[in-house]
């Protein structure tokens, strides 16, 4: 009896289907990557000096993590210094580095040159060289910029704890909760408000193999946020009023010096 | 000991503002500056954008000058007449000051310019005054040793000028003692109005010499009337920067002023125990170390070579 071609196709699927069946009940169920923070909102007070952010969750007990907190991209304008007539350092001119994030912290489990391809690491956007790949510097000319002024611009932002990247800073556990992680994240009072993306990415074999994400807010609350609105929608009232004060405040105190003997 | 402060975007420590303002406030009560050349970098130094910096110290001016003002006024240290002719001639001054700063910022080379201009005026006004105040003290250590010249010795400072004497539209300003037609303090605030908005100052370093060597006004008459101009300069300068610019940092002033006000009282006690030509020497003094500290930061490399644009 002859077999026409389709059942002999469709036999031989269904043995490869088995067999794929068989060897995923041998091998350990992958683990859904997960991400949360903590708290997913952080107010600003008049007393706000930063916060300690906590990010937990669960990946595959193998991979590396890296962990990237960033801002909406924009472009950022800056001047930079120079030397004028050999002799003085002054501001020369103007830069502008597009389409930069405002805030770019990265935490990971080893060096990322070491767990992360380049050709990955370009495409994440992960470390200042692959950012400095894709960042377009400008001057005021509209002429392209030399990379060290990348160089430069990170060391600036470094300094204004806005951007960071640092090894060995999550914590890994593997116990009957599963396999987590852990990091804490000391806040920077200088980043401003907004809403900040958190990455989270597994990394196995010098690949992103898995990855996930979640947001938080940074926001101004109370007195804080009526004033920086006053300053804004109502800048004349906004202006009387810091002049009065200050009227008020000087006034005031000579007038208890006077009380008080102080002046004469 | 933390305040955010919602404008300049960033959180300070109380008492480091606080201190900052006492003793900038001590200054001005002491000396009739406003304070301005030293107040913006040290709140740059502590994280204040320059813009945020610059218009906020002219709000907390305003606390420490009225301060000053009232405590000079009581005294009877304040020229009310002079000091508004000399506002006057501020105003204007300030406006053609503004227009030339914005020709050449479009020619190019402002910086440089507002550098130089700095540099050079505080280092004539500074050495100027540091000179002519060891001469005076010099002189009148050997006018007590002879106290039948001391009344010869008094007698130039309040000889008048054959020029400025022969200039129309004379007035006699009874507080500071001296007669001047009214153009000459005119001309002098346009002077200084135009320098401070080059240099983007209040300008009281510059005033304080002028009313001095130019306008021969006795020193404590000086310091109050400095203090009376500033006050309404540091007004109109508060309330344009909030309304334009929105860099008036409100909760910043307020700490600042807290300092600031208490300052300006402890310095007019402290200038009324100094004689006029310590005070002179003082201020030289301080003027002298501004200026070597802004021709320090010329020629030495700056840890960081980006700075945020906007501000000087």
């Amino acid at each position: 009896m002859k077999l026409s071609l389709l059942t002999v196709v469709t036999r031989w699927t269904a043995v490869a289907a088995a067999f794929c069946g068989l060897l995923a009940l041998n091998a350990p169920a992958a683990q859904a990557i997960t991400c949360e923070v903590t708290p997913r909102e952080i107010p600003i007070t008049l007393s706000y000096h930063g916060a300690k952010l906590t990010i937990t969750g669960q990946t595959a007990p193998d991979d590396d993590l890296i962990l990237k907190i960033s801002s909406e991209s924009h472009d950022t304008a800056m001047k930079y210094y120079g030397k004028v007539g050999g002799l003085v350092w002054m501001k020369k001119g103007g830069l502008e580095f597009k389409d930069v994030p405002g805030v770019y912290l990265v935490n990971t489990t080893k060096d990322l040159n070491l767990i992360l391809s380049e050709t990955e690491r370009n495409q994440y956007q992960l470390g200042y060289d692959a950012m400095a790949k894709a960042t377009k510097i400008e001057d005021d000319k509209g002429r392209p910029a030399e990379r060290k002024w990348f160089d430069e611009f990170t060391r600036f932002k470094e300094k204004e704890m806005i951007y960071n990247i640092q090894q060995g800073t999550i914590t890994r556990q593997h116990g009957e909760k599963g396999n987590t992680f852990e990091i804490v994240v000391n806040w920077p009072y200088q980043a401003p408000p907004g809403i900040y993306n958190i990455d989270l990415l597994a990394v196995n074999n010098g690949k992103v193999v898995d990855k996930a994400a979640t947001t938080f807010e940074v926001k101004r609350v109370g007195i804080i946020a009526a004033l920086s609105k006053m300053a804004v929608d109502q800048a004349a009232l906004y202006g009387i009023m810091s002049v009065l004060i200050a009227l008020a405040a000087g006034t005031a105190v000579g007038a208890i010096f006077k009380k008080g003997g102080g002046s004469h | 000991m933390y305040m955010y402060l919602p404008i300049a975007l960033t959180s300070v420590n109380y008492f480091v503002v606080i201190g900052l303002g006492l003793s900038v406030g001590l200054l001005s009560g002491l000396f009739g500056v406003g304070g301005g050349f030293l107040m913006t970098p040290l709140l740059m130094m502590i994280g204040i954008p320059p813009t945020i910096a610059a218009a906020t110290d002219a709000n907390q001016i305003v606390a420490a000058s009225a301060s000053g003002t009232f405590a000079h006024w009581r005294l009877g240290n304040v020229d009310v007449k002079m000091g508004v002719y000399l506002l006057v001639g501020g105003f204007l001054g300030g406006a053609v000051g503004v227009q030339v700063i914005k020709l050449l910022r479009a020619t190019g080379g402002a910086d440089f310019l507002i550098k130089m201009t700095y540099v050079v005026m505080l280092g004539l006004v500074g050495s100027f005054m540091f000179v002519e105040s060891i001469h005076a003290m010099r002189k009148k250590k050997v006018a007590s040793a002879a106290p039948a010249a001391q009344t010869k010795v008094a007698a130039p400072a309040k000889k008048r000028n054959g020029f400025f004497a022969s200039l129309p539209l004379q007035v006699y300003f009874e507080k500071s003692g001296v007669t001047h037609s009214a153009l000459v303090p005119l001309f002098l605030g346009t002077f200084v109005g135009v320098l401070a908005a080059i240099m983007g100052v209040g300008g009281g370093f510059l005033m304080v010499p002028v009313m001095v060597y130019m306008l021969r006004m006795p020193m404590h008459v000086v310091v109050g009337t400095s203090l009376f101009q500033i006050l309404f300069t540091c007004i109109e300068v508060t309330f344009l920067q909030a309304y334009s610019n929105r860099t008036v940092d409100f909760f910043l002033a307020l700490l600042l002023l807290f300092g600031s006000v208490f300052g300006a009282q402890i310095g007019t006690v402290l200038g009324k125990k100094l004689h006029g030509d310590q005070l002179k020497i003082l201020l030289a003094i301080l003027v002298l170390a501004v200026t070597v500290k802004i021709v320090l930061e010329l020629v030495l490399q700056p840890s960081l070579l980006l700075a945020y644009a906007g501000g000087h």
